[in-house]
């Protein structure tokens, strides 16, 4: 024991006479302290959960702690290397030493060390809950044991099951490379482990939290649904899968202990046979070519050769220093290490590029490309860093210095290898990333190479940025005297531009190496954003050039290593290097002047503050205007001229206004939230009373005022015209093809809320209030407003839009005529006498068209796909979903109200599709998904199915401007197109999507920041109205029948739609209290309590099946007892849950067949009145599982356990 | 082609004054640099060698300066440091090869029967092809030495080259040095005396940066000519009485006695017989004198 001590103790005085301990002591310290000081440092979750709460203290140690592996690595893998590094083994296992004391006492000291240098987190967050700036709202004081209890149950573990392996795997080889490739081996496995199971979309939550080392997927399993209460008030509990998983690691913990005690050879002689036997062999070599007797002693001459000195000699220097570099960073196994975990990542991340958003797509190559540079960029930057030190120090570590700083040959030669040489190595890597993205293509069964593409992304795009990082690095590198710390400072760098980004220091030309933001897009290329990127890059790669050639004018030769003497013998090289430089410093002034001409002068710039200013301003000034008696809205006719080669527009418009009113308006509201409105007329006297900054809200007064039922005319001037580039933020809206804006560029009459901010912090920060909900419903003006457009009911449209000759433009509408003037495309487009919703969309690109013609109830719909010529892959299964929609929806619910359907492409600069009267863009990645096997759901179906529902729902029948209103156009559309979906997979497919809708309400709810509302009352909470709402209108039609529910809808469609069409008086629109009515109207009153529960408040269930035993029947049948429980719950607003008396209809069912592929033999409803109860069932066939609510058609939190497998007694 | 050395100073940040208005002429010769440690002898070679720049003074090599010029210079140079390290994984071949091409030996059959005869020369042929930093020190010293003299240097510059070589190799290494030293100017520095005896036409002696003797060891020799004495004492009391009162040059065990040196210009004393004078006698006088001033 007493040996234990020695060794324990010295091991920990060593360490803390080490700077490193100290080092990540503070590392964790200011981590943390920021996680909690700086609230946007690391995202834990929505606004209401507690920064220092249980939840966040938990998901910080369990993300430091994998991310502090390394640390882990570092402290206990070198304790015991240490000795033989420094071959102290030799004096320490030649003395009497027990195997106990040295290990025990190493790795006891290493823990203790570790754990101290691990309660750098405990501080810094204490600490950081003192911080002033810090957001006080989210800050709980007084809970020790949040805090505690993660760090012992998570991290403290952690560093025991961690350390212990690695203290393993380092005492059992002795190196120190192998120590660090386990690091490494744990790091990948552990994404890729992740990133599979994330990729396969699986609910499976058992066994992979039980073996999840880090402990990301055990917290998702045990808190994934969690609500915001019970994150601010649950740590982890000390049971279940939590429990199991931390006895598994630490059993792997004393398990890697054992083996280093069982195999750990304690005598020199074993610890050194391999290295003895390897070094004896060298030396022995070495030896025998010592002693050479019989040469002679007499000197040959040594031939006369010549030395040439010119610019052939100086090419022929830097290619054999390049040579040399590139073979010193070659044979390094360290060097392939990386590339081989680089490419590891990049086939990974290659192989789920066809996964987008859930969907499988066509791996095009933007996609893939993005897929495997994505994590590769990191393996550049850190490989050119490691580099950039090693080549710059490399004859100064070597001592090779003496001989190399005294050959003949300029500093810029030698300084201008080391770039050569990191550049072909960077090169390289890039095309090993280009051949992962094209070899997971071919994996994928996609052969279609854009090797073009590759091209300009990998090496006109990434590697330019990367370079910079290279000169940066050789930069800091020859300046600062020391490797690390240099390392240190590129690593800032990049690390400081994303956090000076996200506190608003947004400018391109203050941050190193930034460029502004761009999108590939296959309808566009790299579009508009080249004019940015190149300037961007020439501005940051003159810059990162000069510093280059300052590195040179600095660069260390021959001993002198002053400031003193530097800076002469940089006088002494500047003749050389000024005209560089001065090069460099003209492109810089040239290309960054050019830049802020465009970003600051030509265009105003406006970072992500100012803009959420703008925003805040609006409210603040005129939200008091909202709601004052406006006219609306009757007729719009607007003629557009789209110049996609200028990404610009311009025109005039014409709407025609009505007060439908009682009382006369004197004064018009006019919002132009785009500023593209001009030269506003009304057709009587008129003038401006008011304009706000940007023209943003102007008020204009009328000399006479508008009677009740008037109506007026006003024109106005539109038009957009993109000037230069700008820093980022371009308009996605304008693009060289896939021009697609809407009626937001056309001026809105009256305040509209849809402008405000939203986001609760950014409201916080601009002293704005909580965000306001909609009015109840039944509120006088809310319900004379429709839901979507406060400024207009139903209107007619017409329009003519022109474009460039070989584009196509459209707009909602039945095509006219069209014609060719001036070089353009000129197209009529109008409604005529179908009213619609004030939802115009121009849109111009170069398209492939595809139509077919579809029955309809009221004669031919032409169904319209356009789309671009590279994406012919889903144009088909659009067509079809439109057939099959149109079909069920005219069937079921009305007739369609348009003739022509017509899907749309537009540029990746947005991502949704969006319902426009017959006509519906969609962003091109719905334009490449991909159906791999015959079961897998086809998003772009669904897609078109809920797009072409909402020609019903919202199009004919839409809500007030009320809560619960979004439901009806929303869930309904969702309904419906699950519904159409039904047909095409069946019953048993709708489960497992079913399934997936379930997964996704909950874990909406668990990261609400507002409150949760019941369905009727639902106000932004998409989770509410997709999820739930499909969810519990599906479980409705399985209560009450699919057609009794159809007609429900029916009745209610027929009854509400195009509510105010016709009307010179506004009247109210329907809300979802009428639709919740006309639920109940085809209800039975024994179900009536489901509508309750589903529509008008938040119901959980916990249904569980306990037991079931069967046993064969006297007539050769089989009885089951099936023991199942019940509990419902009833949530408020944040989570909190009441328990309700149970008195509900629930499915019993008894299944034969193998889990996830049960064929049901019983399927029935029961009454459940007991937390407890038990149902005998009697089947024909030999039954294998038996449950409750076996299709998960309720909300139950734990939802794979309303299954059992059936067992004989 | 002669080096002329004028009035060099150095004085190290740490405030150690390396070289003290430092005069010295080198012609076209084997030159030999004697000196203890930290004499400064490596701060002068280095400074030769454009490795760096004294606080003041001026070296020429003809009529090159070679503190302003020191590409010129490099290109004519051959320099092996004192202590010097190799790329890792490189062999002497590869390194070589390297070497000559950064001193401009650009045709390649040229540079072949360069690197050729070197690794002949410094025997290191077999080896040729196994890393460097698998070398032994004597044979990286033959390395060393080999990469001094690629491209016919006029100017050699060798800190300490027999340093940790074998008598054999020591000796050939002379030989190889003084077959190519007849119109170049070599600058030789050791602190075994018996390195510049054998090799060098005139030497120097520094000390603590300053010169304490120039001139050609036959000369230096004949000064000293029947004023060596040498006597063998049996304690330490006694050569502590003997250091008092004569000058002693060195003492050296001689079967676990003292055999004292002296300097006097006629007989010390009882016990004392003239002994022939050598170099070494005239390097530990300098330095004795000097260490007296």
């Amino acid at each position: 024991m007493g040996q234990f001590w020695e060794f324990f103790s010295f091991e920990l005085k060593f360490r803390l006479k080490s700077l490193s301990t100290y080092v990540y002591f503070t590392l964790w310290f200011f981590l943390s302290f920021f996680a909690v000081a700086a609230q946007d440092f690391i995202n834990i979750g929505n606004d209401k959960i507690l920064l220092n709460g249980p939840f966040s203290n938990t998901v910080l140690q369990i993300l430091f702690s994998f991310f502090g592996v390394l640390v882990i690595a570092a402290i206990f893998g070198t304790s015991i290397l240490r000795d033989f590094q420094r071959d102290t083994y030799q004096l320490i296992f030649t003395k009497p030493v027990s195997k106990f004391a040295y290990l025990g006492g190493r790795w006891a000291g290493s823990f203790v060390t570790t754990v101290f240098a691990f309660s750098g987190l405990l501080f810094g967050e204490t600490a950081g809950t003192f911080a002033p700036w810090a957001d006080h709202t989210r800050i709980a004081r007084g809970h020790f044991w949040w805090l505690l209890q993660p760090f012992l149950s998570i991290t403290c573990i952690q560093i025991f099951f961690a350390g212990s392996l690695f203290f393993c795997v380092a005492a059992l080889t002795r190196k120190i490379f192998v120590v660090y490739l386990q690091g490494v081996a744990v790091f990948m496995t552990y994404l890729i482990t992740s990133a599979v199971f994330s990729a396969r979309r699986s609910l499976e939550h058992f066994w992979s939290a039980i073996f999840d080392p880090i402990g990301l997927r055990l917290l998702d399993s045990i808190a994934r649904y969690w609500t915001v209460s019970e994150k601010n008030t649950l740590l982890l509990p000390w049971t279940g899968i939590f429990l199991y998983n931390r006895l598994v690691w630490s059993g792997v913990g004393v398990l890697a202990l054992v083996c280093v005690y069982v195999f750990f050879p304690i005598s020199v002689e074993a610890l050194t046979a391999v290295s003895q036997g390897r070094r004896a062999a060298k030396a022995r070599q070495t030896e025998s070519e010592e002693p050479r007797p019989g040469r002679s002693l007499v000197a040959g001459k040594l031939p006369v050769v010549h030395q040439f000195f010119g610019w052939r000699t100086t090419w022929a220097q830097f290619f054999s220093l390049t040579h040399l570099r590139i073979s010193n960073i070659l044979r390094e196994l360290p060097f392939w290490a990386l590339v081989a975990v680089m490419v590891v990542f990049a086939l990974i991340s290659g192989h789920f590029a066809g996964h987008v958003n859930d969907t499988n797509v066509y791996p095009v190559t933007f996609l893939m490309v993005q897929a495997v540079e994505g994590d590769a960029v990191l393996f550049f930057l850190i490989i050119g860093t490691i580099y950039a030190g090693e080549l710059v120090w490399r004859e100064r570590d070597t001592h090779f210095d003496g001989i190399h700083d005294a050959l003949p040959m300029r500093e810029s030669t030698d300084w201008l290898s080391k770039l050569a040489a990191l550049v072909v190595v960077e090169l390289f890597l890039l095309t090993v990333i280009l051949l992962c993205g094209v070899l997971s293509q071919t994996f994928a069964g996609y052969y279609h190479y854009e090797l073009f593409e590759y091209f300009q992304e990998l090496y006109l795009l990434t590697f330019p940025s990367v370079l910079m990082y290279l000169l940066l690095a050789l930069f800091l590198q020859t300046v600062l005297s020391n490797k690390f710390v240099a390392h240190g400072i590129v690593l800032g760098v990049f690390v400081m531009n994303i956090v000076l980004f996200n506190f608003g220091w947004e400018d391109t030309l203050y941050l190193f190496a930034y460029n502004p933001p761009y999108i590939y897009s296959d309808m566009n290329g790299y579009g508009h954003f080249v004019r940015a990127i190149f300037w961007s890059y020439t501005y940051w790669l003159s810059i990162a050039a000069l510093l280059g050639v300052i590195s040179i004018a600095v660069a260390l030769r021959g001993t002198d290593d002053s400031w003193k003497d530097r800076l002469r013998q940089a006088r002494a090289r500047a003749p050389g290097l000024i005209p560089a430089a001065a090069v460099c410093v003209l492109l810089a002034i040239g290309s960054g002047s050019w830049f802020f001409y465009n970003a600051h002068v030509l265009n105003e710039y406006l970072n992500a503050k100012a803009r959420r200013e703008i925003q805040a301003d609006y409210e603040r000034n005129f939200k008091k205007y909202e709601g004052i008696p406006q006219p609306k809205v009757i007729a719009v006719d607007a003629a557009i001229d789209i110049f996609p080669e200028k990404r610009s527009f311009s025109g005039s418009g014409h709407f025609l206004l009505q007060n439908k009113t009682a009382v006369p308006i004197s004064e018009i509201h006019l919002v132009d939230s785009e500023q593209s409105v001009s030269n506003v007329r009304f057709d009587r006297p008129f003038h401006l009373v008011s304009a706000s900054p940007r023209n943003f809200y102007r008020i204009y007064a009328l000399q006479a005022p508008l009677l009740p039922g008037e109506t007026v005319n006003l024109n106005f001037d539109v038009g957009y015209t993109s000037h230069g580039f700008t820093d980022g933020n371009e308009r996605p809206q304008f693009a060289y093809s896939g021009t697609f804006f809407d009626s937001g560029y056309l001026p809105t009459i009256g305040y509209d809320s849809g402008g405000e901010l939203t986001d609760p912090r950014r409201r916080r920060d601009a002293h704005l209030g909580p965000p306001s909900d909609l009015p109840p419903r039944g509120d006088p003006v809310g319900s004379r407003t429709s839901l979507f457009f406060s400024q207009a009911d139903w209107i007619t449209f017409r329009t003519v839009v022109s474009t460039s000759d070989d584009q196509i433009a459209l707009a909602p509408g039945y095509l006219q005529r069209d014609w060719h003037e001036g070089g353009r495309h000129y197209y009529e487009y109008s409604m005529g006498d179908v009213k619609t919703l004030d939802f115009g969309a121009w849109v111009s690109a170069r398209y492939a068209v595809k139509a077919e013609k579809y029955p309809g109830a009221n004669g031919n719909v032409n169904i319209e796909i356009y789309h671009a010529a590279a994406h012919p892959y889903d144009v088909d299964g659009m067509i079809e979903a439109s057939k099959a929609g149109l079909a069920y929806y005219e069937k079921n619910f009305s007739p369609f109200q348009f003739r022509q359907f017509r899907v749309l492409e537009f540029p990746r600069y947005r991502n949704f599709a969006q319902s426009f009267p017959n006509t519906v863009p969609y962003q091109e990645n719905w334009f490449i998904s991909r159906v791999l096997s015959p079961d897998d759901i086809d998003y772009t179906y669904f897609v078109t199915a809920h797009e072409l529902a909402h020609q019903w729902w919202a199009h004919q029948l839409i809500g007030g401007r009320v809560e619960g209103s979004n439901m009806l156009s929303e869930s309904l559309a969702e309904y419906s197109a699950l519904r159409v979906m039904q047909k095409k997979y069946g019953d048993y497919e709708m489960h497992k999507f079913l399934k997936h809708e379930l997964d996704g309400y909950l874990r909406g709810r668990s990261q609400e920041s507002h409150k949760e509302t019941p369905l009727d009352l639902v106000q932004r909470e998409a989770y509410v109205w997709y999820q739930k709402g499909s969810l519990v209108l599906y479980a409705l039609s399985d209560y009450i029948g699919e057609d009794t529910l159809n007609l429900a809808l029916h009745d209610f469609l027929m009854q509400y739609r195009y509510a105010n069409a016709t009307d010179s008086l506004s009247v109210p629109y329907p809300d979802t209290r009428q639709f919740v009515q006309a639920l109940r109207d085809k209800t039975p009153p024994e179900l009536q309590y489901y509508i309750t529960d589903a529509f008008e408040s938040i119901v959980l269930y916990d249904n569980k099946a306990v037991s079931a035993t069967v046993t064969p029947t006297a007539d050769k049948k089989f009885k089951v007892v099936l023991a199942v429980a019940s509990r419902k719950f009833k949530a408020d607003g944040l989570g909190a849950e009441t328990p309700m008396p149970l008195n509900d209809y629930i499915d019993i069912g008894v299944f034969t067949g193998k889990k996830d592929h049960e064929v049901p033999l019983s399927l029935k409803k029961e009454k459940i009145t007991q937390e407890k109860q038990t149902f005998e069932v009697v089947v024909d066939q030999m039954p294998t599982r038996a449950g409750i609510d076996p299709y998960n058609k309720l909300i139950d939190r734990i939802s794979d356990d309303n299954m059992i497998d059936v067992t004989t007694p | 082609m002669a080096l002329t050395i004028t009035g060099l100073s150095k004085t190290y940040p740490n405030g150690v004054k390396a070289l003290k208005n430092l005069s010295l002429t080198i012609g076209n010769n084997m030159f030999g640099l004697l000196g203890p440690n930290g004499a400064g002898k490596s701060t002068l070679m280095r400074t030769v060698a454009t490795l760096q720049d004294p606080d003041s003074g001026t070296i020429f090599l003809d009529d090159i300066d070679v503190l302003k010029d020191k590409n010129t210079v490099r290109k004519l140079l051959g320099y092996l440091p004192q202590e010097f390290g190799v790329y890792p994984k490189l062999s002497a071949l590869d390194t070589l090869n390297h070497l000559a091409v950064l001193k401009g030996v650009t045709r390649s059959s040229e540079r072949k029967d360069m690197v050729d005869a070197l690794l002949k020369q410094t025997n290191l042929w077999d080896a040729r092809k196994k890393a460097l930093h698998t070398y032994s020190g004597g044979m990286k010293q033959r390395f060393g030495i080999a990469q001094a003299l690629i491209a016919n240097p006029k100017l050699i510059i060798v800190d300490e080259p027999t340093a940790g070589l074998d008598p054999a190799e020591r000796n050939r290494f002379l030989n190889l040095l003084s077959s190519i030293a007849s119109n170049v100017t070599v600058i030789l520095s050791t602190h075994i005396v018996e390195d510049v005896r054998e090799l060098c036409a005139r030497m120097a002696i520094i000390s603590n940066g300053e010169v304490l003797l120039e001139g050609a060891p036959a000369e230096s020799l004949d000064a000293l000519k029947g004023r060596v004495w040498s006597k063998v004492v049996r304690s330490d009391a006694e050569l502590l009485e003997l250091e008092k009162s004569l000058q002693v040059i060195s003492t050296h065990l001689l079967g676990g006695l003292h055999e004292v040196r002296v300097f006097a210009t006629a007989s010390p004393g009882e016990g004392f017989k003239s002994v022939e004078s050598g170099l070494e006698d005239v390097y530990f006088l300098n330095l004795a004198r000097q260490a007296k001033n």
